[in-house]
């Protein structure tokens, strides 16, 4: 975003917590990385105030000033993470599973053995190197949300049932439980055992796949941050048409080889009209025949139990403000409600402030932005569903909730 | 606590009466007034002292009634040379902190601060003072009968006093030095003191006279018959004043007994003139005598003698006030959770490796903040990188009030001490910090403990709203008809007008000390009038706030306060930068702060010396002519009392309704909850008379908790409507006596006040709250009741507002419910929704601090916009409206086969920048949809100070 202007810089430091060695630096600004770098001298007090703290048992979690917010984050007190952003809107949420996502790509990549028993930092440096695609993804834009919201970015199909039973078939035929339909990095079908993977890796797997340049067919090693962090399994992807990849998660067997064209043919071939389908699906979310309201503006439903999200911002794309402002006013608005209102999980103990009384549970919020924009946000919780959306500044204020609702209720059957 | 005395709203004392805080004689001893000095433990010496002050101890004439500052002689006092008492505790930089406490107070308040030994020694020598004393000063207050005592002493013995005098000060220097020596010794009112006997020596030496046995055995003279020509009557005997010391006497040997110390008891057994031959005569052989005086110093000044004794330790006995609770397990809790203040310094200098040498202040040494200090290198070490870092790891307090709380004490320090280098960094101000950042804390971290009021849920009320109000930068307003208004005005008016007798130049003939520039009125916590600028307002709150003066006049009633106060309030002292002779200079002046409390009033004058007025030379203290004026000024506002506190309890603020009341039966879905049945069935009886079936539920609800629909709710309300007027009077009496009990306490009939009632309710379109009804005063005109009509806040049919806030920071106030109209509306729910809307609209204020200081920046970039707006359209940085909905049920649903009803509600918070910002938060039920424009301008609609 060059709109941005030249402050709004995130630097990403990984350090090895015992030596205090740096393994990388990522830094991005406006958007795009840079090659800018901090000096290092600053980075050695960023780690060393952390260090210090830590030994004398005190946790340094964050650090705020006018326009710059700091985390430091350790893992399996091997690694340190340090992440300085200086957007605007940012929060320590955000940049707290930033990291969480960072360092799954870490361990997706290298493992988690590599990472708690550094013996050769220079190997480790040199392997890391592999995950700083995936990486700077998460410290650019992306149309994605699955980094803040952890959970899946989905898409709805206007035909899944049809491509539910072709997929099902085919994990059977090729004899993997985990496969998955993606569409520049949003899920479109998956099976039963994909659909619960763990919380990392359900968002890094299509993240990964979304964010790699076109090929017809990879085969990648990964570990699962959560489901197997040192026993490496293998990534097959398969490019059904461009942009709609086919992912299975295997064992050593079966081998790219045996996933002929022929085995393809058979199962997707008679689908092909619901695969083409779904390639506009990817920033749009919802099917075609969907109508939402003419004041939405954007929207971002979440299941919390299931772990899956819808997030677009396409209807009435032409309006103001631009898709980018829509995806990072949602994106805040999201980060908002989760650290006020509507926490994660009703268990986490850090909140114990806020919880006044379990019968006192908020279920709606919204926010009119002020004079000039006069664009409207909405949050409505009902069971395990999260809605957000954008509205136009036409909408009536006091009319905010019912739409909501209606919309939440529109979107039931789908998510 | 002690029940607060019911004859407070009577005439306890006359404006004439010239000392507010009579006692009754009996407990006057044990009554402690209160003085904390700003300044720290270190005692004045004599020679520090005002001249005026000094001579009391010299032969001074008392002969010259009007000496130069004639101290009560505005006040109408029959005593017109007095000091008042609070002199003695002005610190050497003139500044004074004095409380005294009403009794009931007093007594609830100290019952364990000085020994049972003590305490029943001064309940003695009560009654032998009062009895001596009784007939001859009955209107006295105890203080000054002291005072006049010694007085007369001086005036009768003028011979004696020279020779007197001559031991005097070496003596008092004496005590000075014992005193500065040890430090932690305090200086007790009593002392015993164990000097060893031979009565075996009395038959040695000639036993001439009688009662000479004191002489005798301790060589402690005693001169009784001035004493007897003084009072002239001899009742039970007189107080054993040691007039002198025998050279070479036991006494003197002993270095401990003063020339004026009063002996009390030997071997604790009670003695006067009377008895002291009697009971030193029973002493049967050589042995240790013990013997128990008054401290010389504690006879003249009791009252201030207390105070000295508690000047090192005067915050915690502030704190034990609030909180009444075993201290110690407060201070454990505290020091449990880590917190400290530092203010440091970036400037180190290599040279000098001293370690923590860059700590210019910090507080408090506690084990816990051991590790906070620790670790302030990482502060150190951030802030030289990224610098200001504001948030620390503090546990417990959001980060936002947090930073709201930074910002208040930074801003009360500015303005105690001009600024934050002038505080932290010169010695002598580390104690009275000490003191001011454990009261700091004590509030942080223990606020539910502090406001143990009166009532339990005045007091949720109090610890649920402090999370939001102590931060706001503004005082808590109270909205006053139209008359009272004007006659709080004209006081502070020709308060301010300064053109008495002996305000006005022309009366000494030279120039007036100080200019007023400005009062503010407080009531029972409340503002009622002000007529200071906004930020001096707002920094005389602050400072108010944080010394719990606030809280202190609305719960326990001030027997008397007076702070003298020389402070910086930044306003004034900030010169404008361009030195155009056309806009209004601040005049190079100092600023004193002086706030006189009375009962539940207070009333804070800011005073400018310089400017116009003559300059301040040293370090002025209270000028006894400006503290007379404005007590004289508080004795006036003793009428408005009673309407003031009616209006506390029944303000035309908007009305609120009790959230136990919106809560449906099961039936009903937590959906479709558009309108409540009971209100939906009151609106539509309302305009004829209230059926009595719905006041008794809604009664019922209120005062017996009952959360079950009652059956009379389901019945149509129309049939009842219907009913003859009688029957509604009846019916209302009978239901609602706990209601009615509340107002008959306001001194009128109950019968005359259900007419009025009737006559309302007829009168209104809509559904009065029963609750504020019978509050009204009965010559309640109907303009006065479309007034009342108009204040409805919320659009719908029903009375659907349960709370508000509303913030102006155009003149630093906000007005709220008060106290008491909270407490009408009790109820479970209702407490936790109170609860829950203050920590909700903390979060909603954060965000929209956070607008206002984007706002503020924008405004300083002025020009270049093209970057700006669209950043700013990614953010949420300008909000103005934010509203959250909640749903709450009852807590302990017992039913098993019913789900429990469901009731939503809003809390909206807005935020109007334009012309000056202003916040508004409510919380309203959920049936009606609500546009919090309108409400805000209702609210905000004649607004004014």
């Amino acid at each position: 975003m060059e709109e941005e202007g030249p402050g709004a810089t995130v630097h990403l430091l990984c350090l090895a917590a015992s030596s205090g060695v740096p393994l990388f630096c990522r830094s991005s600004r406006g958007g795009a990385p840079t090659r800018q770098q901090l000096p290092f001298s600053v980075i050695g007090s960023l780690n060393g105030v952390h260090m210090f703290g830590q030994n004398l048992e005190v946790q340094l979690s964050s650090a705020r000033t006018e326009d710059t917010t700091v985390v430091w984050r350790s893992f399996h007190d091997s690694i340190t993470l340090i992440v300085l952003s200086s957007e605007e809107d940012t929060s320590e949420l955000r940049l707290e599973r930033l990291l969480q996502m960072v360092f799954g790509a870490m361990v997706l990549f290298v493992g988690l053995e590599e990472l708690t028993d550094i013996r050769n930092v220079e190997r480790l440096k040199k392997e890391l190197r592999a995950s700083y695609h995936l990486i700077d993804s998460f410290l650019g834009e992306s149309e994605l949300i699955g980094d803040l919201t952890q959970c899946v970015d989905c898409v709805i199909p206007p035909e899944g049932s049809f491509l539910q039973e072709a997929l099902s078939g085919f994990a059977e035929a090729t004899g993997t439980a985990f496969v998955s339909l993606v569409v520049s990095g949003r899920v479109v079908a998956a099976t039963e055992s994909w659909w619960r993977l763990g919380t990392p890796e359900s968002v890094l797997l299509p993240w990964l796949v979304g964010s790699l340049p076109l090929q017809a067919a990879r085969d990648y090693p990964v570990y699962l941050p959560h489901g197997s962090p040192t026993v490496p399994h293998r990534l097959l992807t398969l490019t059904l048409l461009p942009g709609l990849e086919l992912c299975l998660l295997c064992g050593p067997r079966p081998s790219l080889s045996q996933l002929d064209s022929q085995l393809l043919e058979r199962w997707w071939q008679p689908l092909l009209d619901p695969l083409r389908a779904c390639l506009p699906l990817g920033p749009r979310a919802l099917p075609d025949g969907f109508q939402l309201h003419t004041d939405i503006l954007g929207l971002l439903l979440l299941h919390l139990e299931l772990k899956r999200c819808l997030f677009t911002v396409e209807p009435l794309g032409d309006k103001e403000p631009s898709a980018e402002q829509r995806r990072r006013l949602l994106r805040n608005f999201y980060t908002l409600v989760t650290t006020t209102q509507f926490p994660p999980e009703s268990g986490t103990p850090e909140k114990a402030e806020d919880v006044v009384h379990p019968a006192q549970l908020p279920r709606a919020c919204y926010l009119v932005l002020g004079p000039g924009s006069g664009w409207q946000l909405v949050a409505l919780q009902l069971g395990m569903r999260l809605l957000l959306l954008l509205l136009s500044p036409q909408s009536p204020t006091h009319g905010l909730r019912s739409l909501a609702t209606h919309t939440l209720h529109a979107l039931t059957p789908i998510l | 606590m002690a029940a607060r005395r019911r004859s407070h709203a009577g005439p306890s004392w006359r404006p004439g009466d010239g000392e507010p805080g009579r006692r009754d004689p009996a407990d006057a001893p044990t009554s402690r007034s209160m003085a904390s000095a700003a300044a720290s433990g270190s005692r004045r010496s004599p020679d520090e002292l005002r001249p005026e002050l000094g001579s009391q101890d010299e032969d001074r004439g008392s002969e010259d009634p009007d000496s130069d500052w004639g101290s009560d002689t505005s006040a109408g006092s029959d005593s017109a040379d007095l000091e008042p008492e609070w002199l003695d505790s002005v610190q050497k930089s003139g500044e004074l902190f004095y409380l005294e406490l009403s009794e009931d107070e007093e007594e609830s308040v100290f019952p364990a601060t000085s020994t049972v030994n003590h305490v029943r020694f001064s309940e003695n020598e009560i009654i032998i003072e009062e009895e001596d004393y009784k007939e001859r000063n009955k209107h006295e207050p105890k203080l000054k009968q002291f005072t006049k005592i010694l007085k007369g002493k001086r005036l009768l013995s003028k011979c004696y006093n020279k020779k007197n005098s001559n031991d005097h000060g070496p003596v008092s220097i004496l005590k000075h030095q014992s005193n500065q020596k040890a430090g932690i010794i305090v200086q007790q009112r009593y002392k015993d003191v164990n000097i060893y006997v031979n009565p075996k020596k009395l038959t040695l030496s000639k036993a001439k006279e009688q009662l000479k046995l004191l002489e005798v055995l301790f060589g402690i003279i005693h001169q009784t018959k001035w004493s007897w020509k003084r009072t002239g009557k001899q009742g039970n005997g007189e107080r054993l004043v040691v007039h002198g010391l025998m050279p070479g006497g036991s006494a003197m040997k002993n270095g401990q007994i003063l020339i004026g110390d009063v002996l009390v008891a030997v071997n604790d057994v009670a003695v006067t003139s009377e008895n002291i031959e009697r009971v030193l005569s029973c002493i049967p052989g050589p042995m240790q005598v013990k013997l128990t005086f008054e401290n010389a110093y504690a006879v003249k000044k009791e009252a201030i003698q207390q105070t000295k004794k508690k000047k090192q330790s005067s915050t915690s006995d502030l704190v034990k006030f609030f909180w009444e609770e075993e201290v110690e397990s407060v201070q454990q809790n505290t020091l449990n959770s880590p917190h400290i203040v530092m203010y440091l310094t970036l400037q180190i200098d290599s040279e000098t490796s001293k370690e923590e040498q860059e700590i210019l202040y910090h507080y408090p040494k506690s084990e816990a903040s051991q590790k906070l200090k620790s670790v302030r290198g990482i502060f150190l070490t951030l802030c030289d990188m990224l610098e200001n870092v504001t948030g620390t790891p503090v546990t417990r307090v959001p980060l936002p009030q947090l930073k709201n709380m930074t910002k208040d004490v930074a801003q009360t320090l500015k303005f105690i001490y001009a600024s934050l280098d002038g505080a932290f960094c010169q010695v002598e101000n580390v104690p009275c910090l000490d003191d001011f950042f454990y009261l700091f804390f004590q509030r942080a971290l223990h606020c539910a403990k502090l406001h143990s009021s009166v009532s339990p849920s005045a007091q949720q009320y109090d610890v649920s709203s402090s999370v939001l109000l102590d931060n706001l930068p503004g005082v808590r307003w109270l909205i006053l008809p139209q008359e009272i208004k004007m006659e709080l005005d004209t006081a502070l008016s020709d308060l301010e007008a300064a053109d008495f007798s002996e305000l006005s130049e022309d009366y000494y003939d030279m120039r007036r000390l100080y200019t007023i520039l400005g009062s503010s009125l407080f009531y029972k916590g409340y503002l009622i009038c002000s007529h200071l600028p906004k930020d001096d307002l707002v920094d005389i709150a602050i400072y108010c706030r944080h010394y719990y003066l606030l809280s202190l006049a609305a719960k326990q009633r001030i027997g008397q306060l007076i702070i003298w106060k020389e402070v910086f309030p930044q306003h004034h002292l900030q010169h404008s930068t361009d030195s155009n002779s056309e806009v209004f200079q601040e005049p190079e002046g100092r600023y004193f702060l002086l706030i006189v409390g009375l009962k539940h009033y207070m009333l804070c004058v800011l005073l400018e010396a310089g400017g116009c007025s003559s300059k301040a030379i040293g370090n002025p203290g209270p000028d006894c002519i400006y503290v007379d004026q404005v007590k004289t000024t508080l004795h006036q506002l003793e009428g408005v009392d009673s309407d003031i506190n009616e209006q506390l309890t029944s303000s035309s603020s908007p009305c609120l309704s009790c959230a136990d009341w919106f809560l449906t039966g099961p039936h009903e879905k937590a959906d479709s909850l558009t309108t409540s049945p009971i209100l939906s069935r009151l609106q539509s009886t309302s305009k004829a008379a209230t059926p009595p079936s719905c006041r008794k539920t809604l009664f019922g609800d209120s005062s017996l908790k009952t959360r079950k629909p009652s059956p009379s709710r389901s019945s149509g309300g129309l049939d009842h409507g219907c009913e003859g007027e009688e029957g509604v009077t009846s019916n209302v009496h009978t239901t609602s006596d706990v209601v009615w009990k509340q107002r008959e306490s306001q001194g009128s009939g109950g019968s005359e006040e259900s007419g009025a009632l009737l006559k309302i309710t007829k009168k209104k379109s809509t559904f009065p709250n029963p609750f504020h009804l019978g509050n009204l005063k009965k010559d309640l005109s109907e303009k006065e009741l479309e007034v009342y009509n108009t204040m409805k806040l919320t659009s719908g049919p029903e009375n659907t507002l349960f709370h508000y806030v509303a913030f102006e920071t155009m003149q630093g106030i906000f007005i709220t419910p008060t106290h008491e109209e909270v407490a009408q509306l009790s109820g479970s729910i209702h407490s936790q929704l109170i609860k829950n809307f203050h920590q909700c609209c903390l979060s909603i204020r954060a965000i929209f601090q956070q607008t206002v200081v984007k706002e503020k920046k924008k405004a300083l970039n002025g020009g270049d916009h093209s970057n700006s707006t669209n950043s700013a359209v990614s953010s949420l940085s300008p909000v103005k409206e934010y509203g959250v909905l909640f749903e709450c049920s009852p807590e302990n649903w017992t039913d098993q086969k019913k789900t429990p009803p469901v009731m939503a509600y809003w809390v909206v918070g807005r935020l109007f920048l334009h012309p000056k910002p202003q916040e508004l938060y409510v919380c309203f039920h959920d049936s009606v949809t609500e546009i919090a424009i309108e409400m805000a301008f209702k609210l905000f609609f004649g607004l004014t100070l």
